[in-house]
């Protein structure tokens, strides 16, 4: 039987376009959640954090109502942009944003927290405007929980299931990731290729976690 | 149970009762009833004609009958690891034939029925032309099981090749992990059409969902459905097992089978 390498591509550009899209809107949402103080900010961190703590179930379902045709937001994607989102990568992307959301925002809120409050008013009476300093200071001493970011939310979309069972489809190419092409493998009896995905998902994810410890040893003595 | 309760209250108001004490009764009372309990796995498609049966058979008998409903492959991997269920009722023989031939079931399998294949929709797509339709644009999504792990996939995407027309139409198919989470996705709207089990639309919860045509016996091989009885039944309930299993094959149980669309010989 030839074994079929494309569910773990997939699951790779799964976690790559998810994490690149979370960073792009994690940098600024953690930063703001980090200096800013306003009324409702315990009830935005809550919400944020839910996916922490719900069973991805729940997070599927939810999707998959609200993915629907017969719903609003379903139904405003297909009349004016002839969009489904169900049982397509971008359906899943949309999904693993939000299923990883804390896993980028929580090490990068720390990180900024972390830093000495006199390095942005430095910055800003040297007359560096509020993203100058976003980029050309605070971003480059927080490496440590970037990186801790990065690699917590790529493994995490790498390990995706639950989500994934429920608005996927299992379409081959498009939806059938890895950890769902195990599930099926289990059940048809095939567990010499579930030994094969469960494998290679088990090295990449420890060489991920052992790549990102190891620089962090480094950030932190440097 | 009253009495039982109020011993607890006083108990607990007066300090006696330790929390300790609670987990350990509450796991108690848990094992209080096993015994009376017969443990019944079943495939998805047979979920709504178990449940007849079960009504029906607790009603002439004292057992209680739990359903474990689950895809077939689901439930032989669970069995084949020392799942504690008596009586399993899968989609098709593979599945329960695996399970014999491993010694986890006291006997081969028996048919207990041959479950037809229908074309379902809750849309206002109209089947005049059979499977045609599936062709139209109005369809978007075609919802199969998944044809590694399900019958009734199998038989769908035979049926759609036999018709020829699964290379035009293949784009648009997703897999459902068992003829339950097909039927979920077009009761929730995401599926245009699906291909399910006639004894799905004929169960009382959905006999007015939509609308369904039957499948033509010349597309796809007849989905044979096996039952066993498995070897955890000599440990726990055999007596009520063998019983229930008879059940299926009396002429009362193929009555059951007969009204909820399956072809019983």
């Amino acid at each position: 039987m030839a074994f079929d390498y494309q569910p773990l591509w997939l699951s790779i550009r799964l976690a790559l376009v998810t994490t690149i899209l979370l960073l792009v809107i994690g940098v600024p949402l953690s930063s703001f959640l980090a200096f800013r103080s306003f009324r409702f900010k315990p009830v935005v961190e809550a919400i944020i954090s839910l996916p922490l703590v719900l069973p991805p179930s729940v997070l599927g379902f939810y999707l998959l109502v609200a993915f629907s045709p017969n719903n609003f937001l379903g139904r405003v994607l297909q009349n004016n942009f002839d969009l489904r989102l169900i049982f397509s990568f971008p359906g899943l992307v949309v999904g693993s944003m939000i299923y990883s959301l804390p896993f980028m925002l929580h090490p990068l809120q720390a990180g900024f927290q972390a830093l000495p409050g006199g390095l942005r008013e430095a910055s800003y009476s040297l007359g560096k405007s509020k993203w100058q300093t976003l980029l050309r200071v605070l971003i480059p001493n927080i490496k440590p929980a970037l990186l801790t970011g990065i690699v917590l939310t790529f493994a995490h979309t790498l390990g995706e299931f639950g989500v994934v069972l429920m608005i996927g489809g299992n379409v081959e190419g498009k939806t059938r990731v890895a950890s769902i092409a195990i599930y099926d493998e289990v059940e048809s009896l095939h567990f010499h290729a579930a030994h094969i995905y469960s494998i290679v998902l088990l090295f990449i994810s420890f060489v991920i976690l052992l790549i990102a410890y190891s620089l962090n040893k480094r950030l932190f003595k440097s | 149970m009253k009495f039982s309760f109020a011993v607890l209250n006083n108990s607990i108001n007066t300090g006696i009762l330790r929390p300790g004490l609670v987990i350990v009764l509450l796991f108690l009372s848990s094992f209080a009833s096993v015994g009376q309990t017969l443990r019944i796995a079943v495939a998805a498609n047979a979920q709504f004609v178990t449940q007849a049966l079960k009504n029906a058979f607790e009603k002439r008998n004292p057992v209680k009958i739990e359903l474990i409903v689950s895809s077939s492959g689901k439930l032989t991997a669970q069995i084949e690891h020392g799942a504690p269920y008596d009586v399993f009722l899968s989609a098709d023989m593979k599945y329960p034939e695996t399970i014999y031939r491993s010694g986890n079931s006291l006997d081969k399998p028996q048919v207990y029925g041959y479950g037809k294949l229908v074309l379902w929709t809750v849309k206002g797509i109209s089947f005049g032309n059979g499977l045609e339709v599936l062709k139209d644009r109005s369809v978007k999504t075609i919802a199969v099981a998944n044809p590694s792990t399900a019958p009734y996939g199998v038989a769908a995407i035979s049926a759609l090749k036999e018709a020829g027309i699964y290379d035009v139409i293949k784009n648009k198919i997703v897999y459902g992990e068992s003829i339950a989470q097909v039927n979920q996705y077009l009761l929730s709207g995401v599926a245009d059409v699906v291909f399910t089990a006639k004894s799905v639309v004929e169960s009382p919860a959905l006999k007015n969902k939509g609308k369904w045509i039957e499948i033509s016996d010349s597309l796809y091989q007849p989905i044979q459905q096996g039952a066993v009885i498995l070897k955890y039944a000599e440990r726990n309930d055999l007596k009520d097992a063998q019983a229930f299993y008879n059940f299926l094959f009396s002429s009362e149980g193929k009555a059951v089978f007969r009204s909820f669309g399956y072809e019983v010989r």
